[in-house]
């Protein structure tokens, strides 16, 4: 079973994702800051990574940096709560294989993922 | 001796108030604490349930109609639905709305008093977007409350009910600005269908006043419906005041269609600075590779902020950023900061280190720029 | 006769501390009908609160910092993640002696440029100017030392957006603070030129990674009282001075200004001990003058958390300085108190300043040393001079109950150890820290070395703020 990192300060968003992807068959593990989301990722094996951009302590364009420099391959999918394009854009720079906008289609969301499994 | 009668039923009086406020700030605090936990408690809990409910498709949690009326589970919904779009959502304002909900607010919404639930249940309303509310949701626009005509206004724009556009646009004149505003961010959730009334009201009224039908062409902007392109480059003709003319060009760049540009170029000219550097601008964001020279020209105009804006335009059509290498060596000072601005902002500087960095032996026109002294 | 005059001197400071205590609970009261308006809407509107990017003015955060080394990155990096669409933050080193500059460049990456800079506002020369990309637009000014305001002008100067909000480095902002302030100018763009947050003191509370995780009353006295009168002032003056359109200072912690406007009152006036009080006045008598409609808006919501002093050392410092302002101030202005051409700023906020601000201290003191003595000499009956002295003391109480009472509805401080800390101290105000005060501001009127340059506090830094234990300036 494919397990994936979520990381989002808002509760709503674990609560929902940890929900959905459970219910798609996936293992979720979920964390709720930058730096939390680091040392999980570093450590934990996970086949996705859905990170948010604004989180306390290290935005979600760091964590990828900080990542990739760990040497953790990986898939990183970006949710940029901001409405603007450069994020967006970044994200795919630093490394992220895809992003997704808020509000999103849960439905989306969850074939994107399984595209990338 | 009066005096100090008036003195000592003063201090008494004084007094019992305070110990009437200490009793209720005590009182308050402890039973708000309570409160507030259990809230959070539960709304985790509907958090849950909602969740469910989005994920299976056979979900079998109940959703009673003492749940649906909890504030907690409004604030859960709230909460999901600024996280998802998408249709899972309807079915469960289906669910939500099967349970006599939306009639015990509308009803809410009905009585004087107090204000504090009046306002709670317009704010409901908007949120659950049941569609048997709309016609209570209309009626209320004009509700003695502004915070209550703001959030019907709200709803019916979730509701997408266009038949209560034209009641919201001929409130514009009449309402403050701020209520106002907030008239306009719903206008803009009904999208194009509002397009058209909004014109109207503009070209109607920008001769009497600038407030409304500046607020009215940005509006429109947001919308970002092409065929308005058209009506704004009439307004513009008729040689609007200035806040019109900066709204409309506003608006123009918003909506980005490539007629526009042959109406905005000309405005590059303009006396006024504040419309050259919205026009530039608003060049930018249309980036039509033909505004190039236009752009390039105005690099050198005589005011700052339309320099500024001219060359940031540039970094954005195609073509552009040769033309900013191009403005570096020219002989206008002020234009060549404004180009390199620009284009460290467009990443250059850090592409041309790494080159540097890399090996590369070639020129770097941009580092030279920046490491001169100015 | 001698007698006569001192009873009557007595009783009228007397009479005068409770107008005063009238005229706060006169605002404390318009100030909780606006307050609990925005309640009602505040459980619900964070969606209708968001501002979408074609709807939201992008702002530029300026910033003015001097020797910052320790906290600057962490203040910097907390203030990247507000929620807001699109914001640039402009950082003005002044000229620090430690490594603030460097931990900057290091920390973001910064390039040195050589960009459009107009000095609309006088400031000290320019060194140079950094921009970095990582993350957030940011852009460091490097200065030569000038001070707060001269810091604050010169990162105008650099602002690239229509609004700017004017803060601090060792602030924290609350993640929603500047879509709720912003949402003031989007409500009536035309006439709002200037909005005012709502500063809370951090000291006590627990702050983890930039962020503010739970607020509490401080153990020591000198935080705990200063909590008490920012309640006051930010929950029981300010919505309702705001609700008149005659607010009389917006915060130099939390202060979002038109750009425009500022540079044409000329910025913030350089060396001055008040400059956030200034520059609000100024404005206010330029658009008035010119017969321009304008707002200037204090927004409850948009909350901002900041360290205050912790030991007497420092804050007498501070209120030497704050009321040496007040004094500059109430002498710049003095044209408009009582003044009916300035409508409500002239005749209620000006005019309580004056009479409530400045006078204060002044008054207080004479009746310090007229009142004993008049009893003590017989003039004055012991039942009068009890009662009076009592009902003066009741009123001060009931006015803190109640701004306490207005605080409630936010939900900061809700453990009971927090509301027996702030009603003790509520109870303790008049008998020590209120005279204290007193005797300071005598200090700043008779002049002297008053503190000449800001930022002389002694700064642990944001990051500092956040050890592992969790408390914050404890003591």
């Amino acid at each position: 079973m494919p397990k994936i990192l979520v990381a989002d300060d808002s509760e709503t968003i674990r609560m929902l994702l940890r929900t959905a992807l459970g219910r798609a068959g996936y293992e979720v593990e979920t964390a709720n800051d930058g730096p939390t989301a680091h040392s999980m990722a570093k450590d934990g094996g996970f086949d996705l990574i859905i990170l948010d951009q604004l989180m306390p302590g290290l935005l979600g364009l760091d964590v990828i940096e900080q990542l990739r420099d760990d040497g953790v391959e990986a898939p990183v999918l970006m949710l940029t709560g901001v409405d603007d394009g450069t994020t967006a854009a970044e994200s795919l720079d630093r490394g992220a294989v895809d992003y997704i906008r808020k509000p999103f289609d849960m439905n989306e969301l969850l074939a994107r993922i399984k595209s990338r499994l | 001796m009066l005096d100090i009668r008036i003195a000592e039923i003063g201090t008494f009086v004084i007094y019992l108030t305070d110990v009437a406020l200490l009793l209720l700030l005590v009182g308050l605090k402890t039973i708000h604490r309570s409160r507030m936990r259990d809230h959070d408690r539960r709304r985790q809990e509907y958090l849950g349930v909602l969740s469910r409910h989005v994920s299976y498709q056979d979900c079998t949690d109940p959703i009673t109609p003492r749940m649906a009326g909890d504030s907690a589970f409004l604030d859960a919904l709230i909460d999901v639905r600024e996280v998802l779009s998408g249709y899972e959502l309807a079915n469960l304002e289906a669910i939500v709305a099967e349970h006599g909900v939306s009639a015990g607010l509308v009803r809410r919404l009905a009585s004087p008093f107090p204000l504090g639930r009046r306002l709670r249940a317009a704010v409901a309303l908007a949120e659950i977007g049941d569609k048997t509310t709309a016609p209570a949701m209309i009626h209320h626009l004009s509700d003695r409350e502004p915070d209550v005509r703001v959030e019907c206004a709200r709803g019916l724009a979730r509701l997408k009910w266009t038949a209560a556009i034209d009641d919201i646009v001929a409130r514009f004149a009449i309402e403050e600005a701020p209520v106002r505003a907030r008239f306009a961010d719903s206008l803009v959730g009904f999208g194009s269908k509002a397009t058209w009334p909004l014109l109207a009201y503009a070209r109607v009224n920008h001769r009497a006043e600038d407030a409304g039908p500046a607020l009215a062409l940005r509006t429109i902007g947001r919308i970002r419906d092409l065929a308005a392109a058209d009506s704004i480059h009439q307004i513009l003709e008729e040689g609007p005041s200035l806040e019109v003319t900066i709204a409309s060009v506003e608006a123009l760049g918003v909506i980005a269609s490539p007629y526009s540009v042959e109406k905005v170029e000309p405005l590059l000219h303009d006396d006024r600075w504040q419309v050259r550097a919205k026009s530039a601008s608003a060049l930018g964001q249309i980036s039509e590779p033909s505004s190039v020279p236009w752009l390039s020209a105005a690099l050198r105009d005589v005011n700052f902020w339309v320099r500024r804006n001219a060359a940031s335009a540039l970094a954005q059509v195609p073509t552009g950023i040769e033309a900013l290498y191009d403005a570096l060596e020219d002989a206008d000072p002020y234009a060549a900061d404004a180009a390199a601005e620009a284009l460290a902002d467009a990443g250059e500087l850090v592409a041309a280190r790494r080159r540097v960095s890399a090996g590369s032996s070639g020129d770097e026109p941009l580092l030279a720029h920046m490491e001169s002294e100015a | 006769m001698v007698l006569d005059v001192m009873a009557w001197v007595g009783y009228a400071t007397i009479f005068y501390f409770v107008a005063m205590q009238m005229y706060l609970l006169g605002l404390t009261v318009v100030s909780g009908f606006v307050l609990r308006r925005n309640h009602h809407l505040r459980r619900f509107n964070r969606g209708t609160a968001m501002l979408s990017s074609t709807n939201a003015p992008p702002v530029s955060i300026v910033i003015p910092a001097y020797n910052e080394e320790a906290g600057i990155v962490d203040a910097i990096r907390s203030m990247s993640i507000v929620k807001y669409p699109r914001f640039e933050i402009i950082v003005t080193n002044d000229g620090s002696s430690d490594g603030t500059l460097d931990a900057l460049i290091e920390a973001f990456r910064l390039e040195k440029v050589r960009i459009p800079y107009r000095p609309d506002l006088d400031s000290e020369p320019i060194r140079a100017i950094y921009r970095g990309r990582s993350g957030v637009d940011i852009t460091v000014i490097d200065k030569a030392n000038g001070g707060r305001a001269d810091a604050l002008n010169a990162g105008i100067n650099a602002a690239r957006y229509p609004y700017v909000f004017c803060t601090d480095a060792d602030v924290v902002l609350a993640p929603d603070c500047l879509v709720h302030a912003m949402r003031r100018i989007v409500d009536d763009r035309e006439r709002t030129v200037g909005v005012g947050g709502n500063v809370r003191p951090l000291n006590g509370s627990r702050i983890e990674m930039g962020h503010l995780i739970s607020a509490s009353v401080p153990t020591g006295l000198v935080p705990r009282m200063q909590v008490l009168e920012y309640v006051r002032t930010f929950l029981a003056s300010r919505p309702a001075w705001s609700q008149l359109n005659a607010l009389p200072l917006v915060s130099g912690a939390f202060g979002i200004w038109r750009r425009s406007t500022v540079v044409d009152v000329g910025g913030f006036a350089r060396g001055h001990m008040g400059e956030d009080l200034d520059l609000t006045m100024r404005v206010h008598r330029f658009l008035r003058d010119r017969g321009d409609e304008y707002r200037i808006v204090y927004e409850p919501s948009a909350v901002i958390w900041t360290e205050v002093p912790n030991t007497l050392r420092v804050l007498r410092r501070q209120r030497i300085r704050w009321h040496r302002g007040l004094m500059t101030a109430i002498s710049d202005f003095k044209g408009m108190t009582f003044n009916p051409r300035y409508g409500r700023l002239g005749m209620v906020t000006w005019g309580g300043f004056f009479l409530f601000e400045y006078l204060a201290p002044i008054i207080e003191f004479i009746g310090w040393v007229v009142v004993p003595t008049a009893w003590l000499l017989g003039a004055l009956s012991t039942q009068a001079l009890v009662s009076m002295l009592v009902l003066a003391f009741g009123a001060g109480l009931a006015n803190s109950l109640t701004a306490l009472l207005l605080d409630e509805s936010y939900g900061y401080f809700n453990s009971p150890v927090d509301t027996s800390r702030l009603v003790a101290m509520a109870l303790l105000e008049n008998f020590g820290p209120r005279q204290m005060t007193v005797m300071w501001r005598i200090r700043a009127l008779l002049g002297g070395s008053a503190t000449r340059s800001w930022g002389n506090m002694e700064r642990r830094g944001v990051a500092n703020l956040a050890k592992p234990t969790g408390t914050a300036g404890t003591g």
